[in-house]
């Protein structure tokens, strides 16, 4: 389980690491969300400035790496979520401190040289570009095929009810929703506005043009990644054993994805290089106003409530500066605090079995139970639990709880320290659960319990 | 064409577009039978609620400047010469441009070359394809 959680911990780290390395490619006249024009790119302190947060950004990779190493101490292997939460916000809190250093270093180099550029809040807009929009896009019909295939995981479950057992249907409807989302993306990085090179308008039209190909190319791209990602998920869900397996469909989804976003801006440099070629003088470009605030998009006047994430194609985020947006955002916040908070309580809280009278009544955070005497069929003891999936639980690094599906079994409530290998079994005469799996935080407890039980069962 | 949208002015977005457009037609970058962008297009491209464009192509459709067509969309239409052109509207618009330019000490020698050549630099050009 410690294994699962550092190839987790690689993987976000590794994440966060390549989501800063793309927002320092120059595109859009940005770098790291600061304007500049294409020679002001080139001057040599921007450069050493981009090579220094590069290696910053690699710095923070691997400190963050090798702090995953402290899970393996005993001591905070006890508190292992607890340990893998703090560690991502510390990831997150570095890598957001590590861009805010910069974007303040190329602001300083920007007033030292005294770089301005102008500021007025016009939109241009090219009346034939804006004719032409959306005709030369790959076709929608692929991001909705996409969507039609991701129920092929749920209308395969319909028919084997034995599957089901250990992968609920529920769950294989997540993949259409987020496949659903891939649509809305397509859409909106089709219709996103035209930008404006000039007064010619072949030059802005074949910008568009090229634009909207490639944009709608690494829209397309990201839903079938998304299928593909979904089926092999699925399939390690069903076939594989081993926990490790199902990491693999997740990197291969996170290693297209950011493949497809470099490819998508590799595109749109060159294609801005060889526009701008030849142009005479410094490009007309404008000082845009930060909308970024705490890390998230604000801007009171943009009137959209989802906008493009600050690298295009990376996916969607919020207007903070909107009603809507900030209610959405803080209900997310909510939600993440709610689980964050519960995955705490529950790595912390420790069981409470009370054997009272006539029934046994089990305290564990969000999944407590009581059994009367009456629906005990038989009580065993094990060493060990054959393999199975949680459907609806806690399954940490030390204790496993809630609703469990096992090999064998079937249908379980646990109530188990994984890392104690004896386990009392209580055979219920139902059948959903059909079983009630306890232990103690060491084997003399179990033992302890088991007897208690025994005396209990016998009365 | 190109449009230039302030966003930040005094003027409403839909006038902007819709004296935008009416320039762009009396010095000949559109065409007669040219077409416009959709309403949502146009929308998208800008940034604001289709209903702001809607209103500018509204209003260019009553004065005449375009017609509207659920097949071909808006069109900039023939023009049209009307008897009642030069009339009082015009006219009060016209004094208050000059009573402005007299309040900012423009002389009267000043402020006709410069209305001269406005005038050429828009009757100059070929409006009819």
């Amino acid at each position: 389980m410690i294994l699962l959680f550092l190839v987790i911990l690689w993987l976000v780290f590794g994440i966060m690491a390549a989501y800063s390395l793309l927002y320092r490619q120059y595109r859009d006249h940005q770098i790291l969300g600061i304007t500049l024009s294409g020679i002001h790119a080139q001057h040599s302190g921007i450069k050493k400035t981009v090579s220094s947060f590069t290696r910053t950004c690699y710095a923070v990779l691997l400190l963050s790496a090798g702090c995953c190493f402290l899970l393996l101490i005993p001591l905070i292997r006890n508190y292992a979520e607890f340990a893998m939460l703090l560690l991502i916000i510390m990831n997150l809190l570095a890598n957001w401190l590590v861009i805010g250093y910069y974007q303040k270093k190329l602001r300083h180099i920007k007033e030292e040289n005294n770089w301005t550029y102008s500021r007025d809040n016009t939109i241009t807009v090219d009346l034939n570009v804006a004719r032409e929009k959306g005709k030369s896009s790959i076709s929608s019909v692929w991001v909705w095929l996409f969507l039609l295939l991701s129920f092929v995981p749920a209308a395969v479950l319909l028919f084997h009810s034995e599957t089901q057992q250990i992968y609920p249907i529920g769950l294989s409807l997540i993949g259409p929703f987020c496949q659903l989302f891939s649509v809305f993306l397509y859409y909106r990085i089709r219709n996103q506005r035209s930008r404006i090179l000039n007064g010619e308008t072949e030059d802005n039209l074949l910008l568009t043009r090229q634009e909207e190909r490639i944009n709608s190319i690494s829209a397309t791209l990201s839903a079938l990644v998304m299928l593909v990602f979904w089926f092999l998920f699925n399939l390690s869900m069903v076939h594989a054993q081993n926990g490790l397996l199902i990491i693999a469909p997740m990197i291969f989804l996170i290693v297209a994805l950011l493949g497809i976003a470099r490819w998508q801006q590799n595109k749109t440099r060159n294609l801005e290089e060889t526009l701008l070629d030849g142009q005479p003088g410094e490009e007309k470009i404008q000082e845009r106003q930060s909308t970024w605030k705490w890390g998230c998009y604000y801007d009171p006047n943009d009137p959209r409530v989802f906008v493009p994430k600050r690298i295009a194609g990376m996916g969607w985020t919020v207007n903070i500066g909107r009603p809507a947006g900030k209610l959405f955002y803080f209900g997310i916040l909510l939600l993440v605090f709610f689980i964050l908070g519960f995955v705490a309580y529950g790595g912390m809280k420790d069981y409470q079995i009370i054997v009272q009278e006539h029934e046994m009544r089990i305290d564990a955070a969000m999944y407590d139970m009581t059994v009367e005497r009456d629906q005990v069929a038989s009580l065993s003891v094990t060493d060990q639990l054959p393999n199975g999936t949680r459907t609806n639980g806690y399954g940490g690094a030390n204790k496993s709880f809630g609703h469990f599906s096992l090999n064998g079994y079937g249908k379980c409530m646990l109530y188990v320290y994984n890392n104690v290998d004896q386990y009392i079994v209580v055979q219920l005469k139902e059948k959903d659960p059909g079983y009630v799996i306890i232990n103690g935080k060491t084997i003399e407890e179990t033992e302890a319990l088991y007897q208690e039980i025994s005396r209990w069962l016998s009365e | 064409m190109v449009l230039k949208i302030d966003m930040a002015g005094d003027i409403p977005i839909y006038q902007q577009i819709r004296n935008q457009i009416v320039f762009g037609i009396a010095t000949g970058r559109l065409k007669v039978g040219d077409h416009l962008p959709t309403v949502r297009q146009l929308a998208g491209e800008i940034g604001v609620n289709p209903m702001t464009v809607s209103k500018a192509y509204s209003l260019l459709k009553e004065e005449g400047m375009i017609v509207m067509d659920r097949r071909h969309g808006a069109q900039v239409n023939r023009l049209r010469v009307r008897e009642n052109a030069l009339n009082a509207d015009f006219d009060q618009r016209a004094v208050l441009f000059i009573s402005e330019a007299r309040m900012k000490g423009v002389s009267e020698e000043e402020l006709k070359t410069r209305i001269l050549h406005l005038i050429g630099s828009i009757y100059g050009q070929e409006v009819f394809s």
